[in-house]
């Protein structure tokens, strides 16, 4: 997938008009929202349910180092293998030689978005690999060569006109039919094939469990479950903050989880496994893979603010709360995770200088950071990676200012801190505002406020200030004791 | 230095910060309902979910309620588990009488044949479940060498025999039993929903996308001496 998170204004604009598009995010969010909150109810204290879901995320990166530790043995004693990879880079070369040694000449996978991250479906083509998405909006997003449009529902956006050419040109299917059900049918019999023949299944994690080294999978459509039975190997790809402490608290996560991504009490399929098949078993994997890739997570969990990222697990409620997406939807933010979770995550994984308006693109309303089970500030983040960049921050490659901007702004902050700077520059701005104004009004900031005025203009600051003709006032009849 | 340190060490190298404790919340209102209640509970979510329930008294009920699901659906080849749920019917006698193909796992030399049967062959997978959730109507299934995973997952259908004892309120109570400290881990645990479904295309929601598109669950009281 081409990243193109610069594009994002483009893009935007773009999506902004598509009215097809548009009639999903008015409809859908507020259905899942409206579900959501019915959901929580179940819970005695909803709030008290949510902290608690905010706690085990807290707890588990907190104690990140220690829980991976523990899970990496307890996973070992039961027969997994776990495989460390640095970067995209090592991860897929991991992945590639694994499947190259097994002879697969094709794999099929369940929905990982860190694959998507690291790229490795490109990676799998080049080797003559054929890498098979098995979830319906995957398959189908997949093959359109498109970004996910939403995290759950990849290309839920898609005009069911579009998706029966698909498959007519694909030989996915025989019969003309816009049915979504039928198009649906007709995609699980040519997956249910692959799942027959597949030798490698290529799966996400969704919480990795110290206590016992128990990997998590949270579905609804049964495709991870058939990447986890029919093949001799499976792999399985998570990223170093997937782990919790315990079973239990999993179970908790699981709840909120759900309830959060589709207002549903729990998944169809929550498939919890704990080493690969044992001998005497006829289905399951004979080796199982976890592959533990970092990909600049111990550079985040370096920094306590931008640690708090690694909290997130992925339900994509944030995305249905946000007045931006809702309007413009996955596309514009040009990469595998969209919506505030994609705002505070893309920045720090491509840096800041190429994700410019993705942290830029906030209202800071702060409803995200209001419905975020796993308790992250997405406003808080968007103001410090805005300040790192600023300050051409070298960690997460901030852009930095033109010198007149920085110049203006430090001039600024030394002429507001004492009065009579302030009356002075008042009085020289007067001036110079007064020439390049018209009728009153100032519309170019030249080289010190790019950008500011495409908006917006500024009224020049008028004849006699407030301050000016209270002066003259206290001279005059008002001033008289 | 290897990816493994390289990374550990990085996240040892900050001071972890002191935790925080955890919220008490009030217990679950499951986990206060008496055994009719949870049943009920379950019977409610597992409608509510679009898979079929149904209560019966026996054992010799449950088998004639599975003969009417299965002429319903008109089914004459099935895959069984062999747990001890299941085992306890004999059913491949029954289905000698009443001309039903029933295979059992057992009876496939290896994983690729036992694979064409599941993919190919049966219309119907039939499984013990070993607990039943009434918090969300799930089925809490162990899978072994008794218990294959591709049964309750593979055939267009699932059809759940579950004695009424092994109801729970919460996962957790499933949970504590399947993982318990040093007693051995299954290597697979799943906890099943109602049906396979997705909502992908045009968000409309329909069943069977990959998994069973329909889901029985026979609920049954087991007498003495039966499990």
């Amino acid at each position: 997938m081409k990243i193109r998170t610069e594009e994002f204004n483009t893009i935007a604009k773009k999506e902004i008009t598509n009215a097809y598009a548009r009639a999903f995010l008015g409809l859908l969010p507020p259905i899942i929202a409206m579900r959501r909150v019915q959901v929580m109810g179940s819970f005695p204290d909803p709030d008290g349910a949510m902290a608690l879901s905010r706690a085990i995320r807290g707890e588990s990166v907190a104690r990140l180092p220690d829980l991976l530790e523990a899970f990496e043995q307890n996973a070992t004693q039961n027969g997994a293998k776990v495989l460390w990879a640095r970067d995209a880079k090592e991860a897929k070369d991991i992945i590639l030689s694994l499947i190259q040694e097994r002879q697969a000449t094709f794999v099929t996978k369940g929905k990982s978005m860190v694959t998507e991250e690291i790229g490795l479906n490109e990676a799998l083509a080049q080797a003559q690999i054929k890498p098979i998405e098995t979830d319906l909006g995957e398959f189908i997003a997949q093959q359109l060569n498109r970004p996910p449009f939403h995290i759950v529902g990849p290309a839920i956006n898609v005009p069911v006109e579009e998706i029966r050419d698909l498959f007519l040109n694909q030989g996915i299917m025989k019969e003309d039919t816009t049915d979504p059900v039928q198009l649906g049918y007709a995609a699980r019999l040519f997956l249910r094939d692959k799942f027959h023949h597949i030798k490698v299944g290529l799966t996400g994690v969704n919480m990795a469990v110290a206590e016992t080294g128990t990997i998590i999978n949270v579905e609804n459509e049964g495709n991870i479950r058939f990447n986890k039975s029919s093949p001799q190997t499976q792999i399985s790809i998570m990223t170093p903050e997937k782990v919790v402490p315990t079973m239990e608290d999993a179970m908790h996560l699981a709840r909120l989880l759900c309830r959060s991504c589709t207002g549903q009490k729990i998944s169809a399929y929550v498939t919890m496994d704990t080493g690969p098949k044992k001998a005497d078993e006829i289905d399951g994997p004979e080796e199982l893979f976890i592959v533990i890739v970092d990909n600049g997570r111990s550079k985040i969990y370096e920094d306590p603010q931008t640690r708090e990222v690694l909290r997130c697990i992925r339900c994509g409620a944030c995305l249905n709360t946000c007045p931006v997406y809702t309007k413009i939807g996955g596309y514009p933010y040009g990469w595998a995770y969209s919506g505030p979770m994609g705002q505070i995550l893309n920045p720090l994984l491509l840096g800041l200088a190429r994700t410019q308006d993705l942290y830029r693109a906030c209202s800071l309303c702060g409803t995200c950071k209001t419905i975020c089970p796993a308790g992250i500030d997405h406003p808080a983040l968007f103001l410090y990676y805005r300040a790192l960049d600023v300050k051409g921050d070298e960690k997460f490659r901030g852009m930095k200012r033109p010198w007149q901007e920085r110049m203006m702004f430090y001039l600024w902050s030394r002429a507001v801190a004492s009065k009579n700077l302030w009356q002075l520059s008042l009085k020289l701005g007067r001036r110079l505002m007064k020439r390049k104004a018209m009728n009153g009004w100032l519309s170019d900031g030249g080289k010190l406020l790019p950008g500011w005025f495409k908006e917006r203009d500024f009224p020049t600051i008028s004849d006699q200030t407030f301050r000016e003709k209270w002066q003259a006032l206290k001279g005059g009849t008002y001033g008289r004791p | 230095m290897d990816a493994r340190e390289e990374i550990l060490g990085r996240l040892r190298r900050v001071p972890a910060p002191t935790l925080e404790p955890r919220p008490q919340l009030p217990p679950l209102p499951e986990l206060a309902l008496s055994r009719e209640a949870l049943l009920e509970r379950l019977m409610d979510e597992l409608t509510k979910l679009e898979a079929v329930p149904h209560r019966v008294a026996s054992m010799g009920e449950a088998k004639e309620k599975l003969g009417e699901i299965l002429t319903g659906e008109g089914i004459t080849k099935v895959i069984i588990s062999t747990d001890e749920v299941v085992s306890a019917f004999d059913l491949i006698a029954w289905g000698k009488e009443r001309g039903i193909s029933v295979y059992l796992p057992s009876h496939f030399p290896d994983r690729e044949a036992f694979k064409r049967a599941v993919f190919e062959e049966v219309e119907a997978g039939i499984t013990g479940a070993d607990f039943a959730v009434a918090e969300s109507g799930t089925l809490g299934i162990i899978h072994d060498r008794h218990q294959p995973r591709l049964i309750s997952l593979a055939p267009l259908v699932h059809i759940a025999l579950l004695p009424t004892s092994r109801v729970v309120p919460v996962y957790e109570s499933a949970i504590s039993a399947v993982f318990k400290r040093g007693k051995e881990i299954p290597s697979q645990f799943t906890f099943i929903t109602g049906p396979s479904m997705t909502a992908d295309i045009k968000a409309t929601p329909f069943k069977g996308m990959h998994g069973p598109r329909r889901l029985y669950v026979i609920i049954y009281d087991a007498q003495e001496g039966e499990k």
